[in-house]
């Protein structure tokens, strides 16, 4: 990885370097985040995919320094490019800091799966969108109701004056996803973290959601990050995918390029165990291997290679993969592309 | 699935092992000091299919449409309020289900059985697996001791579990493993007909495939029938000989899978059919967006129940509620307008090249 286009181009909205998150528990420490790079350019969607446990929401939640303890930062870079010469390093940032405060909600919303885990049941949907957006801008209460119904409005919920004063649990579960997206777009973020955003709805309402959230993308221009394991929602939605893998980010390419032409066995294998629309006239799914290792007794070399399919006996148990630059917008990180890469 | 010992009209020349007949369960919502009951929940309202041996009938739906209800009632998990509830024993006869007290319940409900979607809470935490896997055994007289032990041992091979694990307990397993267990233990008293309602829902990715393919092998070597519940539409093709959908407690369309999925009558299964997201952004799909949400089933709408989302709804549908009634060969519709209108399956949803 060459560090000379760090942070140099200014598309570049968050820039991810070595970025290791651990655990330390009586059982030992979980390395949830092990050496993660990646960037998401400006007005993009970039999507993070990976079976449970991989990593994904801890990425997340080490970007807002939201890790709670025993979770802890170790090392690497989060730099924020919030246009022209100001950048910060968040992962530099205390995690109580006024600065800190002023990206989370502000630079950067956060919404999650279970929209309760960000809206209060105390308080109504308009308390809590006013307070948020006083808390981030510079205006009267007035104005803050204002831009909390107009928000509302924006993300299609219906006569908004009147849900303003609603408490969450008298919305339906699309309604409060979109009650949370419409927080989480009140400051006008130039990134949206969303976590598993339609997972636990409905396919129709998860289709209104997504339908939503590529609307007001176009509206506002932020840029998306959408942590998923829903191969699906990815294709639809991202331009950019980063695959992970206990921790670690095995691929990286633009969407086309990891649906069409995945070069990292986990991302191959995923694909092919998964039934899809209109192919199921092909054959029996193609499972991976076992499952996912329990966190404490991670593989030695390449965390894959005990489910590897394609696995180099003798190295792979022993070797851990640098990261192979296929192409400018392609990485992997595997034996097999080292070899030929050099 | 075109290599497996499935034929391709399963429903050709059998009985139905199981006729559900204008199914219906009802919840009273209580209230006041008494617990009068003002109201009723009309989670399941008339509901009616058949399931036919070896088959895999799937019910679908989004969240309560009633579907888990259904599956419940049919294992008689719950008492139905009305409708009935046919099912045909080894010896060719029909019993009604729906009637049976609890003694002449037991002999049949070793034939039924019933797969449950959480492995994490539907497994007792302090039971070990030999227990767990064992106790329909104990229940049913049927094996004790070593004997017990040997069966749950063979069943534990059968489905991909390692004998020596047999007494260890649940905590122990992983998402899939345990999965695997709640599945041996459905099977350990050679049921006829298993309901697995959301069964692979709550797996991984790359587990879930191990899963499906599992429940396939384990069909057709013990000629399982299935009732197969679940949302998920891309499993379901891959699963199920023939599907049903069910919207707010009623059922809107059954068909065989290709005909559903390819040919769809119901602008619900059409609209269900678009939301799926496709796992290749080369057929990005055109989504039919619905407005609004899944209606309250203790307050639904007038006539047809999905006229108020519904894009094609005309004046009649917001007054006469549609009866299921044939439409072709084995494919039955809800909707008053079906031979009219000219829905779109799943290929005409994805431009072509």
């Amino acid at each position: 990885m060459s560090n000379k286009t760090h942070g140099a181009s200014t598309d570049i909205l968050l820039d991810i370097r070595g970025l290791k998150t651990y655990f330390h528990l009586d059982e030992g420490t979980v390395r949830a985040v092990d050496g993660v790079d990646f960037t998401v350019p400006r007005g993009t969607t970039i999507g993070i995919v990976g079976e449970s446990g991989c990593g994904k929401s801890v990425t997340a939640f080490s970007i807002l320094q939201l890790v709670e303890k025993p979770g802890r930062i170790e090392e690497g870079s989060i730099v924020l490019n919030t246009g022209g010469q100001n950048r910060v390093d968040i992962a530099a940032l205390d995690h109580d800091s006024e600065e800190l405060r002023q990206i989370r909600g502000k630079d950067i919303g956060m919404i999650f799966q279970e929209p309760m885990t960000s809206l209060s049941m105390m308080y109504t949907v308009g308390f809590q969108m006013t307070e948020a957006i006083r808390l981030h801008m510079d205006v009267e209460k007035d104005e803050a109701r204002d831009r909390a119904i107009e928000m509302l409005q924006a993300v299609g919920i219906p006569r908004p004056e009147q849900r303003f004063d609603a408490y969450p649990f008298e919305l339906s579960g699309g309604m409060r996803q979109r009650v949370m997206i419409a927080m989480a777009l009140s400051c006008d973020p130039m990134l949206l973290i969303a976590d598993e955003p339609t997972t636990a709805l409905d396919v129709t309402t998860q289709a209104q959601i997504l339908e939503l959230m590529q609307q007001l993308q176009e509206e506002f221009g932020m840029a998306i990050m959408l942590i998923t394991h829903d191969l699906g929602v990815v294709a639809e939605m991202c331009s950019e995918v980063v695959v992970m893998y206990l921790g670690e980010v095995v691929e990286q390419a633009d969407v086309d390029t990891i649906f069409h032409n995945p070069q990292h066995p986990y991302t191959q294998a995923l694909l092919e165990s998964i039934p899809r629309l209109g192919h199921s006239h092909e054959g029996r799914l193609n499972p991976i291997l076992g499952s996912v290792p329990d966190p404490y007794h991670r593989p030695s070399g390449c965390p894959f290679h005990p489910r590897c399919t394609q696995i180099i006996t003798g190295r792979c148990e022993t070797v851990h993969p640098d990261i192979s630059r296929l192409d400018p917008r392609h990485t992997v990180r595997c034996l097999l592309h080292e070899e030929s890469h050099g | 699935m075109a290599d497996t010992a499935i034929p391709s009209a399963p429903t050709a020349g059998k009985e139905p092992l199981l006729r559900v007949e204008d199914l219906r369960k009802y919840f009273p919502i209580r209230q006041g000091f008494f617990g009068r009951s003002v109201t009723q929940v009309k989670a399941v309202d008339g509901v009616t299919f058949d399931v036919f041996p070896g088959e895999t009938m799937a019910v679908v739906g989004e969240s309560g449409c009633g579907k888990t209800t259904a599956g419940r009632c049919l294992v008689r998990a719950f008492e139905p309020t009305g409708g009935s509830i046919l099912y045909r024993n080894l010896d060719g006869d029909e019993v009604a289900l729906d009637a049976l007290d609890n003694k002449s319940l037991k002999p049949v409900r070793r034939e039924l059985r019933m797969i449950f979607q959480d492995p994490f809470s539907s497994l007792n935490p302090r039971m070990t697996v030999l227990d767990i896997i064992g106790d329909p055994l104990r229940v049913h007289s049927i094996a004790s001791g070593s004997e017990l032990e040997e069966r749950v041992a063979d069943m534990l091979l059968r489905v991909g579990l390692r004998p020596e694990y047999m007494r260890r307990y649940p905590h122990a397993f992983s998402g899939g493993q345990r999965q695997r267990i709640g599945i041996a233990k459905a099977l350990i008293l050679s049921p006829r007909l298993v309901v697995a309602d959301e069964a692979v829902s709550a797996l991984d990715v790359s587990v879930q495939a191990q899963i499906l393919n599992l429940l396939q092998d384990l069909q057709a070597e013990f000629d399982l029938t299935y009732v197969f519940i679940a949302h998920d539409l891309s499993v379901v093709e891959y699963i199920a000989n023939r599907v049903s959908v069910m919207y707010v407690g009623k059922m809107v369309e059954t068909a065989a899978t290709d005909e559903l999925y390819h040919n769809p009558k119901h602008p619900y299964t059409e609209a269900l059919l678009s939301a799926v997201p496709r796992p290749d952004p080369r057929e990005r799909s055109q989504r039919i967006v619905l407005e609004g949400d899944v209606p309250d089933p203790a307050h639904p709408p007038s006539g047809c129940y999905f006229h108020p989302r519904c894009r094609y709804a005309q004046d009649v549908c917001a007054t006469e509620t549609p009866e299921l009634r044939p439409i072709g060969e084995g494919h039955e519709v809800a909707c008053h307008l079906a031979e009219d209108l000219d829905l779109r399956g799943i290929t005409d949803l994805v431009p072509r090249d």
